[in-house]
């Protein structure tokens, strides 16, 4: 990894020059949540956000997104391709991002997220846990890949690390505004890790919680949540990885139509419907545990479903919480 | 297909011709408008196709043609939700759109030199139409069984077909047997002569009097949900191998490709996908992915 140090002073002209690679999407504070929006200046960006509604899956997967248009009985491939900057992405994302790759860039490759993947740029940014984060239980609390640039908060300045070829031309073509690390910078970074390592309040239990959950199929207390839960899929639209998605065809005028789909969630009842009215998951109980056992899937390859982001819980309308749900199914198997 | 192609272009088929089988199921046979797009497109029993009529929607629909038969594929499309109706009402002539084939398939090649019990529940006997086609076609099969539960004589699917098979498909290695639910005055054409082959009750009646080589059998099943456990059952108390009874399963899909998620099945120690892992299955997979059956 390449490690490189931007002072606060020339901050505001490093964030400036982004926009020579894209229009810059950043974290702004929507009355009482916080929302990745275009912005034009730094002073729009909330640094110490906590966590945005809606993850950056949204740049990616739109929640309504036209995939073909109908022209003369054929389909017509649209793709709207945006270059953007995405800027300050906390690592529990640029995670979510990676899982979603694994999923839309397996082949065959879904074009329309690889088109955007392609033209995005991820400057991620550090950040302090608050009481809904468990990233550091799942390992998707410091990303290693994943990003063009990502920055460090020092006391003076920034300490980027160059995650990729693209963030080290933009680091290059700015030369002039970093400075080589000293050894004050990587005490001072390590200093931030430590603290931060120390300001989470939620641990996930890990251990064995594949093949306890699989043991607890079924558990009272999925039952018990089962009344507890509204069915919204509030936490599938907010979730970094949840990626269902329903299709349909929709007229603009009488000659024309377009291919869209937009987010499902497995909390829906049409989820596991099919033609002749056979539903896979009639009930709540079922829904509810199958998103559980979906987030939860540990794959050798791509670890959890999982990042520990918090938003669930946080837009949760019925304060259900990831980690205490899983607790209390495991203490019900003990 | 090219490489660069867009995965959800859809590639126009034209319908040769329409055919009602029962009054709710209708086959369609079709073919690529695109002489290089029809030589391109090859299956496996037990995979399926995305149909799109455009402007409307899709729908995944398992192919019950067999691919030792080129130039064309059928599909045999149940009148069951807002799409199908839509299919039902096109004719000979129209364009529609397709995708595919999607899925793993029957291990046809796998399976090669062994009996085939093949047991079907209802419009379960479209996969299994293809596999049965693609066997008695290649002729690489020990000896195949068709077991086919229907609701009424009425409800049979690919009636001249499976009744010419009950009568002479024993020269050609196949035995035919039938089970119906609901006594109608049409059984008559059937209980004439066939009286050990065709009963009333259920598919799994058909097993008795049968009996099978179980180191060189594969069942393979295809019904509705509720048909399986009985199958199943039936199949394990002859002991055969749970790796040997291979399923074909249906879910909600939107993409075909693994995408959409919505046929998403399993606990935290087993995902599957229906689309990309199956949509065949064997009861081995159902017994280490909990929700597959």
């Amino acid at each position: 990894m390449r490690y490189v140090k931007l002072p606060n002073e020339n901050f505001e002209e490093f964030f400036n020059s982004l926009k020579n690679w894209g229009n810059i999407y950043a974290p702004t504070k929507q009355g009482k949540i916080y929302s990745f929006r275009k912005v034009e200046t730094l002073s729009e960006v909330s640094l110490d956000y906590n966590r945005t509604m809606l993850p950056p899956k949204k740049f990616f997967i739109k929640p309504r997104d036209e995939m073909l248009k109908l022209k003369d009985n054929k389909w017509e491939e649209c793709i709207e391709v945006e270059k953007i900057v995405l800027f300050g992405v906390h690592s529990c994302d640029i995670h979510g991002l990676q899982i979603l790759d694994k999923v839309y860039l397996e082949e065959p490759v879904d074009p329309y997220y690889k088109k955007r993947r392609e033209n995005s740029i991820i400057v991620g940014i550090s950040c302090m846990p608050d009481e809904y984060c468990f990233c550091k239980s799942l390992g998707t609390d410091f990303a290693m890949s994943g990003f063009d640039l990502f920055l460090h908060e020092l006391p003076d300045g920034w300490l980027v690390r160059v995650g990729s070829v693209k963030g080290h031309e933009i680091a290059w073509a700015n030369e002039e505004l970093f400075e080589e690390i000293t050894e004050e910078d990587l005490k001072n970074f390590r200093a931030f890790e430590e603290k931060r390592a120390k300001a989470f309040k939620k641990k996930l239990n890990k251990e064995g919680l594949a093949d306890m959950l699989d043991l607890a199929y079924d558990s009272p207390v999925w039952k018990k949540y089962e009344k507890i839960c509204l069915g919204c899929g509030n936490c599938n639209m907010v979730c970094p990885t949840c990626r269902c998605y329903e299709v349909c065809d929709r007229w603009i005028n009488a000659y024309e139509a377009v291919r869209e789909r937009r987010y499902d969630s497995c909390f829906m009842a049409s989820h596991g419907l099919v033609a002749g009215g056979h539903n896979f998951r009639p009930t709540r109980l079922d829904r509810f545990r199958h998103r559980y056992y979906c987030k939860n899937y540990f794959d050798p390859e791509a670890g959890f479903n999982c990042v520990g982001c918090g938003r669930c819980d946080e837009f949760c309308p019925a304060k259900i919480e990831h980690v205490k749900v899983l607790d209390e199914v495991r203490e019900a198997l003990e | 297909m090219s490489e660069n192609e867009n995965t959800f272009q859809t590639h126009d088929v034209r319908i040769l011709e329409v055919k009602d089988l029962t009054p709710r199921e209708k086959l369609f046979t079709l073919r690529f408008t695109d002489p290089e797009v029809s030589r391109g497109f090859k299956y496996k029993p037990g995979q399926f196709v995305i149909v799109d009529i455009r402007g409307f929607g899709e729908f995944p629909i398992s192919i019950c043609s067999t691919p030792t038969r080129e130039g064309y594929f059928q599909l045999c499309v149940r009148k069951a939700g807002r799409m199908t109706r839509y299919m039902h009402e096109l004719k000979e002539g129209d364009i529609i759109g397709i995708r595919g084939p999607y899925g793993n398939g029957f291990p046809m090649d796998m399976m090669e030199g062994s009996n085939l019990v093949l047991v079907a529940g209802g419009l379960g006997m479209a996969p299994l139409r293809s596999v049965l086609w693609y066997a008695l076609d290649s002729g690489k099969y020990e000896h195949i069984y068709l077991f086919y539960g229907t609701k009424s004589y009425e409800d049979i699917l690919f009636r001249d077909e499976i009744t010419h098979l009950l009568k002479h498909g024993e020269a050609m290695n196949c035995t035919v047997k039938l089970a119906y639910e609901v006594e109608s005055p049409s059984c008559i054409y059937l209980e004439k002569g066939y009286a050990p082959k065709v009963c009333k009750g259920v598919v799994t009646d058909l097993f008795r009097g049968e009996e099978f080589d179980i180191t060189n059998t594969y069942a393979l099943i295809c019904g509705p949900p509720v048909m399986y456990k009985f199958v199943i059952k039936e199949l394990l108390d002859r002991r055969l191998s749970p790796g040997r009874i291979y399923m074909t399963l249906e879910r909600r899909m939107r993409c075909g490709v693994g995408k959409c998620g919505h046929c998403i099945v399993g606990t935290s120690t087993s995902i599957k996908y229906v689309c990309k892992d199956g949509p065949v299955f064997t009861y081995w997979d159902a017994l280490s992915t909990r929700g597959l059956i």
